[in-house]
């Protein structure tokens, strides 16, 4: 057992954490009506790629870090606490549903390109109610007589899909959920940007038409709980640094705001609340770190952690967003201050898997197969 | 990074079961000689064993169906016995340690008072010098063990002119001792004598039974109240004892209630919370054995774990509806808990308003943590720098000063 971060993990952490505070700006998103448009992902982007990131989650072999989820997981609540306004996210996304459910050909032809040129992709699985692990999609695929698969209709609430180079696309063939790489440069593809309330994120619907898929061989019942346990540890490794901030911004400013002439932190009602959210980030930081390392662990492990994490992490950095917001006063209340980006990331996470008690019925399943079975 | 505990066949926690199999009914005695009542502690008294040693006995020992030796006698084991080793005299380590190691004596904590509970450095029990011993007076509450310890640790007033926190000292406390009068108080579990009074009517005590040095009382309070062992892989509702979040779930799912979507998601919210305080304590424990300054997560596993314990028990009540209201009647099965004061779900629930009151209240805690960890502005006591025996009385207006 040995559950401190090692000194590798802090140098990581401290790296990532230094870039980010350099290169990350935020503000051309607290100009009132700023929208996700204005989110500098292209130039954040171009310096990630020099550093190397879009290869973490790459193997060795296809010319990648193949960094552990531990690693993973440091450098995105890193992201998270920055709200670093870039794709990783889609292309880490985008790099899973490869590995894990890709041809060995599919994965020598795109991972190579991820690594090294920062190849941007998406993933792209929701019909239009927005459960990106539903059964069902509202793309239909056909073979066609040449061989080629054609993909119509459209897929929904996809997370940096403008601008990415390389979408998989959930789509229907003879009534099975498949996987399906499709180009985005490709024939047939339009992109409809979304007024997504967090500006930090680029996110729209994708609506293809005809467009030429390239089917991979991993089924969806499979491939899903795979993608969704590193989906769940990916948000809420983001939430974790999200709510690391808004503890140590909100802390800061209690300490500085004045009223009936003390600190506003030196009542009760105010420690109080700051108490509660600093228990919320250490609790969640847990949770993430250990939902990491369970996913080097059996199915069942990383489905009870990794769920287990995205459920505490959305509630917590929903709850402390909002407690900021209040211990701030009105000016927490406006356009160009910090916390409405951060209480609109919180939403965003909350709701993008699937809501927190939705989690915690894959939980319950889980408990209720294992019943009888020590724990 | 990994988060596997000991491994069945560890070869340590190998050696452990092969003891314990060679010694089936061990006794407090032979358990102190082995080594593994306070493993972590330095030898002769344990083994310098690192807290992973430590879960392993405590482990197998849970597995030997024995009860731990710091459920037995937790005032020398969890709290007190350490600062004898590092403040007692030889005599005093000579005379206590070993009878209250192999729990030959139980000690008692006489730490609170009708008027200092959280507030310790607010206490009114005296120890006044006379010679070559002191003359206690006072009264003291909430004391569990009272009326079972020979050995009081007991905190007093020994110089009434200082500030309140200077002026405290501790003394090992003969409980037998004339003029010691020990009153049962009845809490609402209406369960057992857990809490006492304690009345001390010049009650004389040796000199040799200061521990440390006069005015370090409040001091060695503090360093007690924080040692605590670790209840590591699974935190029961009541200070670590007692059922806990999996054994709900269990349960739930043994009486047919985990169908209901209400209980069924609240359980797996609680179960979730269950299982980070269980990851906090290995995190504490992980960091201990890689020497590693400890962060946070002490005093928030503390705070988390108290509301948590009082959720668990309030929906496993709540789950057997109004039959609940009958005394013991235990509609859902109690499934792994180990045997304890706590271990059915009817007494554990009409106790659990005590563990935000217990080792300091909530509130007082939350304020450690935000002072503490968060460096918010202290709260102000006003009677911190007074002496003591001046507290209370009229001070002199600022006008009237000047």
């Amino acid at each position: 057992m040995n559950f401190s971060l090692s000194e590798d993990h802090t140098v990581l952490r401290d790296a990532a954490a230094d870039f980010l505070r350099d290169q990350v700006d935020l503000a051309p998103l607290l100009v009132p009506g700023a929208d996700a448009q204005q989110a500098p992902y292209d130039a954040l982007w171009a310096k990630l790629c020099e550093l190397g990131w879009p290869a973490m989650a790459v193997p060795e072999a296809h010319g990648g870090l193949g960094m552990s989820e531990i690693d993973v997981a440091i450098v995105l609540r890193e992201c998270g606490r920055t709200l670093a306004p870039t794709p990783l996210l889609g292309t880490l996304a985008g790099t899973w549903a490869l590995l894990a459910a890709g041809s060995p050909e599919q994965q020598t032809l795109w991972l190579p390109q991820v690594a090294e040129a920062g190849l941007r992709m998406a993933l792209a699985t929701a019909p239009a109610s927005g459960d990106a692990g539903a059964a069902d999609a509202d793309v239909m695929a056909t073979l066609h007589a040449d061989g080629s698969y054609r993909l119509s209709g459209s897929s929904h609430f996809v997370i940096d899909a403008p601008g990415a180079q390389l979408l998989v696309v959930a789509a229907m063939l003879d009534g099975a959920k498949r996987l399906f790489l499709v180009q985005g440069e490709a024939d047939g593809i339009e992109t409809e940007w979304l007024a997504w309330r967090d500006i930090t994120r680029q996110v729209a619907h994708v609506h293809v038409k005809d467009a030429v898929g390239d089917l991979m061989p991993g089924d969806w019942d499979s491939t899903w709980p795979t993608l969704r346990n590193r989906l769940h540890l990916a948000l809420a490794a983001e939430s974790a640094g999200g709510l690391q901030a808004v503890l140590d911004d909100t802390t800061a400013y209690v300490k500085e705001r004045v009223a009936f002439g003390r600190p506003i932190g030196a009542y009760q009602s105010i420690k109080h609340g700051l108490a509660d959210m600093l228990a919320q980030t250490e609790c969640t930081q847990t949770a993430v770190l250990y939902a990491a390392w369970a996913q080097s662990q059996d199915e069942r492990t990383a489905t009870l952690a990794s769920a287990m994490a995205q459920a505490y992490a959305s509630e917590a950095y929903r709850d402390a967003t909002h407690r900021s917001i209040q211990m701030f006063g009105a000016i927490g209340f406006t356009w160009e201050m910090k916390n409405h980006l951060y209480f609109k990331r919180a939403r965003a996470n909350a709701e993008w898997l699937g809501s927190a008690a939705e989690q915690r019925e894959l939980i319950a399943r889980t408990l209720e197969t294992a019943h009888a079975t020590p724990h | 990074m990994d988060f596997d505990l000991p491994a069945e066949d560890d070869p340590r926690r190998l050696e452990v079961r092969a003891w314990l199999q060679a010694n089936p009914k061990p006794g407090y005695a032979l358990l102190f000689d082995q080594g593994y009542t306070v493993p972590h502690w330095p030898r002769p008294w344990g083994l310098g064993a690192n807290p992973e040693l430590q879960l392993i006995i405590d482990d197998e020992l849970a597995r030997a169906g024995i009860r731990a030796p710091h459920h037995k006698n937790p005032v020398p084991i969890n709290n007190c016995g350490q600062s004898l080793l590092r403040h007692g005299t030889p005599e005093q380590q000579e005379r206590f340690l070993k009878p209250a190691l192999a729990c030959e004596e139980v000690w008692c904590m006489l730490f609170s008072e009708p008027s200092a509970g959280s507030d310790v450095g607010a206490l009114r029990t005296t120890a006044r010098r006379e010679g070559d011993h002191y003359v206690i007076r006072g009264q003291k509450m909430w004391t569990s063990l009272a009326d079972k310890a020979q050995i009081g640790v007991l905190v007093a007033r020994t110089d009434p002119s200082a500030p309140k926190h200077a002026g405290l000292s501790q003394f090992l406390v003969d409980m037998k001792s004339p003029g010691i009068t020990i009153r049962p108080i009845a809490d609402m579990s209406g369960e057992s004598g857990e809490y006492n009074e304690v009345f001390f009517d010049d009650v004389i005590v040796p000199a040799d039974r200061l521990l440390g040095k006069e005015g370090d009382g409040w001091k060695l309070s503090m360093q007690q109240l924080q040692t605590e062992r670790v209840a590591l892989s699974r935190p029961g509702a009541i200070w670590g004892s007692g059922p806990s979040a999996r054994e709900l779930v269990d349960g739930l799912v043994a009486a047919g209630r985990f169908k209901n979507p209400l209980v069924r998601d609240e359980a797996v919210g609680l179960w979730i919370e269950g299982e980070i305080l269980r990851l906090l304590a290995l995190r504490s424990l992980s960091d201990r054995m890689n020497a590693r300054e400890s962060g946070p997560e002490g005093a928030v596993r503390k705070m988390v774990a108290a509301p948590h314990g009082q959720r668990v028990l309030d929906l496993a009540k709540r789950s057997q509806g109004v039959a609940g209201l009958v005394k013991n009647r235990d509609v859902l099965p109690m499934t792994q808990a180990e045997r304890g004061p706590f271990s059915n779900w009817d007494h554990a629930f009409w106790w659990s308003p005590a563990v935000t009151l217990g080792v300091g209240t909530q509130e007082v805690l939350k304020n450690v943590v935000a002072e503490r960890v968060l460096g918010l502005p202290r709260e102000k006591d006003p009677t911190r720098h007074t002496p003591f025996n001046q507290i209370g009385k009229a001070q002199p207006t600022q006008k009237e000063a000047a």
